[in-house]
């Protein structure tokens, strides 16, 4: 069991070109996997658009059969970070609140299936 | 068939810009329905420009919308000369009137357009804005039945049921709910106790998926604050729990309220509710929150 994904953020840039985007000397936000599959572990968020599931469709890979095959969008625009429920059988939790999307802030607890996330703003 | 509910503003009285109110927000009012394609609006405070500019990201077709006002004070009025799509010739907004023999919202809106107090004036916006009218308290929408009923509020105000889709919200903001207790002595004199509420409103609030409540003050707050309008969040639990709503969203947080305050009494109403062996789920309102109802 475990992500298609490095921890390691600079693998990210490999696969991530929009990495270069990012104002110099800030680093992206990311999601700090606490409950699911080789947790704990990290994931920069360096995309402008990012989609997370059990599926090698999804951008960012978990595998866990709780969560759907394209379980939710992740959205980066003018510094702000919008999650997006993809109809997903489970549902994505914000902070235990069952949420269609929302904007997220440091420290949002994201609990999908039986996969839990906190998010990160990321910052200088 | 969809019914998302999104959060534009939920902060109360005056926008409250800054590092402290980030996660719950600072623009005022505004709250979007979207009923299986139809838009639907209560409140044009600061937060209806940010739907605004979004509607116009969504899609480059002229917007239909239907406008819900509880009333007319600044907070709750502000944003709509920023609204994007009033400055749109194909856009078409429906303002509704409470009250058919003063057509208030309308007349407030454009008033605030005046030049004393904004450049642009209601007659250059390009929208068409039509005023519409209750018949006895309820309008139909196509699949959208909407009932208003008054509540308590210096100026007046008004509450909004909204039904589609097997679906109820109540938008219940700017009501001090404090000021028609039935049992007023025994709440006055044991905080802890269920705080009694008139069965009419027991009623339009009833089974409700979602109530959207203003919970501006604690208990302690509210005593200097009584006649302002505004209710205490543990009588919006009492009231939800008597009305057997299943979800509340705590809305108009009190201008100086931080999110770390409202977080501390988002706890407090859910131990109340819990108290009451009440289902009820309750959440803070935060601007940016869509919730879809199934």
């Amino acid at each position: 069991m475990g992500s298609r994904f490095n921890d390691d953020e600079s693998t990210i840039v490999r696969v991530a070109p929009y990495l270069s985007q990012q104002p110099e000397g800030r680093t992206p936000p990311c999601l700090e996997l606490v409950r699911g599959p080789d947790a704990p572990r990290r994931f920069a968020l360096a995309l402008p658009t990012l989609t997370l599931g059990r599926s090698a469709r999804a951008q960012l890979c978990v595998e866990s059969q709780s969560l759907s095959r394209l379980h939710m969008q992740l959205t980066r625009r003018d510094g702000e970070v919008h999650c997006l429920d993809l109809e997903s059988a489970n549902g994505v939790y914000l902070n235990g609140l069952r949420v269609h999307s929302a904007m997220l802030h440091e420290g949002d607890v994201l609990q999908l299936g039986e996969v839990t996330f906190v998010f990160h703003e990321g910052g200088t | 068939m969809t019914f998302i509910v999104r959060f534009w503003g939920t902060r109360g009285s005056i926008p409250t810009p800054g590092g402290k109110t980030r996660r719950y927000g600072g623009n005022t009012s505004c709250v979007e329905l979207e009923i299986d394609g139809q838009l639907l609006i209560c409140d044009a405070g600061t937060g209806l420009r940010e739907l605004g500019l979004d509607l116009a990201a969504r899609s480059t077709s002229p917007v239909e919308a239907h406008l819900f006002f509880s009333h007319t004070h600044w907070d709750h009025i502000q944003g709509f000369p920023f609204f994007v799509p009033a400055y749109h010739a194909g856009s078409r907004l429906h303002v509704f009137e409470a009250t058919p023999d003063d057509p208030r919202f309308t007349r407030l809106l454009l008033g605030q357009m005046q030049s004393d107090y904004f450049p642009v004036g209601f007659s250059d916006l390009g929208a068409r804005i039509a005023t519409r009218h209750f018949e006895n308290s309820v309008t139909q929408l196509g699949q959208v039945r909407v009932e208003m009923r008054e509540q308590t509020h210096p100026g007046r105000s008004f509450a909004y049921a909204f039904e589609a889709l097997g679906k109820r919200v109540v938008y219940a903001t700017d009501n001090e709910l404090d000021l028609v207790l039935t049992n007023p002595e025994q709440a006055a004199k044991d905080p802890e106790h269920l705080r009694m509420l008139p069965a009419e409103l027991l009623a339009f609030i009833a089974e409700a998926d979602l109530l959207i409540a203003d919970a501006q003050y604690t208990d302690e707050e509210y005593a200097r604050k009584v006649g302002w309008g505004h209710s205490r969040v543990a009588t919006v639990v009492d009231l939800a729990v008597q009305a057997g709503v299943k979800q509340v969203a705590l809305f108009h947080h009190d201008p100086l309220h931080s999110d770390e305050q409202i977080d501390h009494l988002l706890l407090d109403a859910q131990k109340r509710a819990s108290l009451r062996g009440s289902k009820v789920e309750i959440f803070a309102a935060r601007e940016g929150l869509a919730l879809k109802l199934d």
